[in-house]
């Protein structure tokens, strides 16, 4: 057997899962697509986010925070292997709203969820001249915001390239450009590429992101992923004027201001529209009403990567066992959870954790 | 919301002639360009400067006068000082017009956005008092400014016809120094024949040379190992040539080594571009009346591959005769007979480039710089930056885009696409095609957000 582990899929998720590998000596191998592969990796937010996560399953709302509480320290040690600082910053984060309505309503479902997770929910409620106090820039129609204190944000790319860095230094074996056509359990796993490259390995891991939904089956998955389109916009560095991030706008760690996100259900389709761009940037102003003399430099489209009830799944494969899905929405925010903790449950050790409600049980027809 | 038959992007010789056409042919025009005089970059405010400094820009120049008075027709409306920053299927194209963003739709589209210059990242290219030729001529063009004791650096025919311009205005450059080699002439002949189809523009560069020669301006061939010295500064251009080391003062460094389509616009419409192995650059896949794989969309000019003005005109008005054939309006004998001598003319054009293309070869070392080099200005990323990422895993521009930000600046990744493109082919020992280009998306050019949010629908509403 030439690895450990064989990783289908070399974003965020599957590279994370890999460094929290070869952190504990085992072999791995990630398996990653071209330049041109839907990469929800390069086109995400970037927020470390808890609040708003796991309204009606607290069990994932615990995992994100015990996630963003590992954030610290999975940036420390990434910026001390590779010399790659990450641009983490977790001084809390913010729901703004623009009707109290929204706000009230928002509040008492952050009540109950704080009751369930036993009162572990930091969050208080700014308005507006509190919330001019903590952001100057903030326009006359925000009527308040539900600042949480264990909200944060990272730049998302350097991480992509720290992990890109440090699994090869740690002795991965990153396969770049491939399409994974076949895999098939022999006796170990064999994964065929269309380029003929054959990868043998002990177990499988498949984040592949979209890709799963194709691949996810052939190892006797259900994967129920489906593209969920967000156009984001980035304006020219600008002088510091957002101190903390929401999911409106955030200020990224080079100067920009990161303007996010829509919502579409426009299948593999990654493009950007002048809708899309106009409707965000009227939000972002309506937000931050300075924001209407900077110039957009950039805009893109990415597809998140979504289940139906928008939970992470991860699951082992009682067809071929030993193959194990990975996949979730929230990437970044997750990312201290899969490279410090999903090992022990992929190694099944004793401190492995609880994952089953994020299991595909819950997909069953009933 | 105005709608034409026709849109086109730019009025340089492409635009404007396939805008006129498309008019003759009865389909109502729309010319966008960002210029607030047409005449693109070749005919740069051809209307008043002609009169001015004619005599320094040569017949060449003056000659745009014909195209831009032909605009002067009701069926063309010209809108001058607009910056296309998106085009959308259907077609919609988005503009900025004296800060204000406003839309265009169109059955049809003709993208006229020429060339640009090849970018030239040699050691000390982003010091202040270094610019483009191109640049360099632009100021001419349009304010008579001339850089004194300038060198201009590279090769081919807008090298020679700036020194040119420049001895005309009195203001001599104070040197060539040119990086093609004599071995590459010499091979190039083997493209004689097809040059000597173009007899009178072969003579026109000859005669370049004589006046360069004329004017007493030093000459070094076969350049290599170039750099531009200086501290916060341009100070002087070091060379080795004829087997020595020659360092020239110069305060004002114009580079130049051929230009490129312009295909940012083709680019965010996913158009399949080709890699052109004589000219070095992506080119637009497109048939023979320069539409695209998608329909009713067509490419002009040197935006399609470079051939110059002459061709540019010819192409320009051949796509809009196939779209005024397209749109009913000519029939396939009336598009077919004025498309007769277009196509003489376009390959009479045409004839010259391998001969060109072979004789004034991109200089190889700006094409994949040295590891300390600045290849993306926007975002200070190096050669040896890009270097590293194809050690990272990035088997393309857009993971090292991801990785180092190159292309993420203002320029949108005009100025380091195709370094980025070399640079990552030659580590992955890749051909340019595999390894692809950027990923172009809205805006091709900055709009504010404030511009943007203005043509959101429900803001707009409520504000009515």
């Amino acid at each position: 057997m030439d690895w450990d582990y064989a990783i289908i899929g070399g974003g965020v998720v599957g590279l994370s899962v890999a460094w929290g590998l070869l952190r504990r000596d085992l072999r791995v191998a990630v398996i990653d697509g071209d330049d041109g592969a839907f990469r929800a990796s390069r086109g995400n937010f970037g927020l470390v986010w808890v609040q708003s996560k796991g309204m009606n399953e607290p069990r994932y709302a615990r995992w994100s925070q015990r996630s963003a509480a590992a954030w610290a320290g999975f940036a420390e040690e990434l910026a001390e292997r590779t010399g790659r600082s990450v641009g983490l910053e977790q001084n809390g984060g913010y729901d703004l709203h623009f009707s109290e309505e929204t706000l009230a309503a928002t509040v008492a479902k952050y009540e109950e969820l704080k009751e369930r997770l036993d009162g572990d929910y930091p969050f208080e409620v700014l308005g507006h001249n509190a919330l001019r106090k903590e952001e100057p820039a903030i326009g006359p129609t925000v009527v308040g915001a539900i600042l949480h204190h264990q909200d944060g944000h990272a730049n998302p790319l350097n991480l992509l390239m720290a992990l890109a860095d440090d699994v090869r230094r740690m002795g991965g074996r990153v396969l770049t450009g491939k399409t994974v056509t076949e895999v098939t359990k022999p006796d170990g796993f064999r994964v065929a590429c269309s380029d003929g490259t054959q990868v043998a390995a002990g177990k499988i891991v498949l984040s592949a992101g979209l890709g799963a939904a194709q691949l996810g089956p052939r190892l006797g998955f259900r994967a129920p992923v489906r593209p969920q389109r967000g156009q984001v916009l980035i304006t020219e560095k600008l002088p510091k004027m957002i101190n903390r991030p929401s999911l409106i706008a955030r200020q990224v760690d080079e100067g920009g201001i990161q303007i996010g996100a829509t919502n579409e259900e426009v299948g593999l389709d990654d493009g950007v529209t002048q809708p899309g761009l106009s409707h965000l940037a009227a939000e972002a102003i309506a937000a931050y009403p300075a924001l209407a003399r900077a110039q957009l430099v950039r805009s893109w489209g990415a597809l998140r990567v979504l289940s139906p009830d928008g939970l992470p799944i991860y699951q082992e494969s009682a067809e071929m066992p030993g193959a194990y899905l990975v996949t979730c929405h929230s990437g970044i925010t997750l990312a201290a959870a899969h490279a410090l903790t999903l090992p022990d449950w992929l190694e099944s050790t004793g401190a492995a954790p609880d994952l089953e409600a994020f299991s595909e049980a819950r997909f069953a027809v009933s | 919301m105005a709608h034409s038959d026709l849109a086109v992007v730019g009025a340089g010789p492409a635009g404007m002639a396939a805008a006129v056409t498309a008019a003759e042919a009865g389909l109502s025009v729309t010319l966008l360009d960002e210029q607030p005089r047409p005449g693109g970059q070749i005919y740069r405010d051809v209307d008043r400067a002609a009169a001015r400094r004619g005599d320094i820009l040569g017949a060449d120049f003056t000659v745009g006068v014909r195209l831009t008075g032909a605009l002067a027709q009701p069926g063309v409306a010209h809108v001058p000082g607009a910056t296309v920053w998106a085009i959308e299927a259907g077609w919609r194209l988005l503009y900025t017009r004296d800060g204000r963003a406003a839309e265009v739709t169109a059955d049809r589209v003709i993208l006229a956005t020429g060339a640009m210059e090849r970018p030239m990242p040699l050691p000390g290219w982003t010091l202040p008092g270094v610019m483009t030729a191109g640049a360099g001529q632009i100021l001419l063009k349009q304010s008579g400014l001339v850089p004194r004791e300038a060198v201009l650096v590279g090769c081919g025919p807008l090298l020679y016809l700036v020194a040119a311009q420049m001895v005309r205005a009195g203001v001599p450059p104070r040197a060539l120094v040119e990086t093609q080699t004599k071995a590459e002439l010499i091979a190039a002949f083997r493209h004689a024949g097809g040059a000597l189809r173009n007899g009178p523009a072969l003579a026109k560069g000859l005669g370049l040379i004589a006046e360069i020669a004329g004017a007493g301006i030093d000459r070094h061939t076969g350049a290599t190992d170039i750099a531009i010295d200086g501290e916060g500064q341009a100070e002087a251009v070091r060379f080795r040539a004829g087997g020595r080391v020659h360092r020239i003062p110069a305060r004002t460094v114009l580079l130049h080594h051929g230009v490129v389509p312009n295909t940012q616009a083709a680019r965010s419409l996913g158009i399949a571009h080709r890699w052109d192995h004589g000219q070095h650059c992506f080119a637009p896949v497109l048939d023979g009346w320069g539409e695209t794989e998608r329909a009713g969309l067509f490419i002009a000019g040197d935006g399609a591959g470079i051939a110059g003005a002459k061709a540019a005109e010819a192409a320009g008005r051949l796509a809009a005769l196939q779209a005024g054939r397209q749109a009913g309006r000519l029939s396939r004998g009336q598009r077919d007979r004025q498309a007769a001598p277009l196509r003489a003319a376009l390959s009479r054009e045409r004839a010259l480039r391998p001969f060109l293309d072979a004789a004034y070869p991109p200089h190889a070392p700006a094409l994949r710089p040295p590891d300390a080099t600045v290849v993306c200005r926007c975002e200070e990323v190096t050669a040896g930056d890009i270097r590293r990422y194809a050690t990272l895993g990035c088997t393309g521009p857009n993971q090292a885009k991801a990785f180092g930000r190159a292309g993420m600046g203002p320029c949108q990744g005009r100025y380091c696409g195709l370094t980025v493109t070399a640079l990552l082919a030659e580590a992955n020992r890749q051909s340019p095609e595999a390894t692809g280009y950027y990923r172009i998306r809205p805006p091709l050019k900055p709009v504010t957000l404030g511009e943007l949010a203005a043509m959101d629908a429900p803001a707009r509403d409520a504000a009515e």
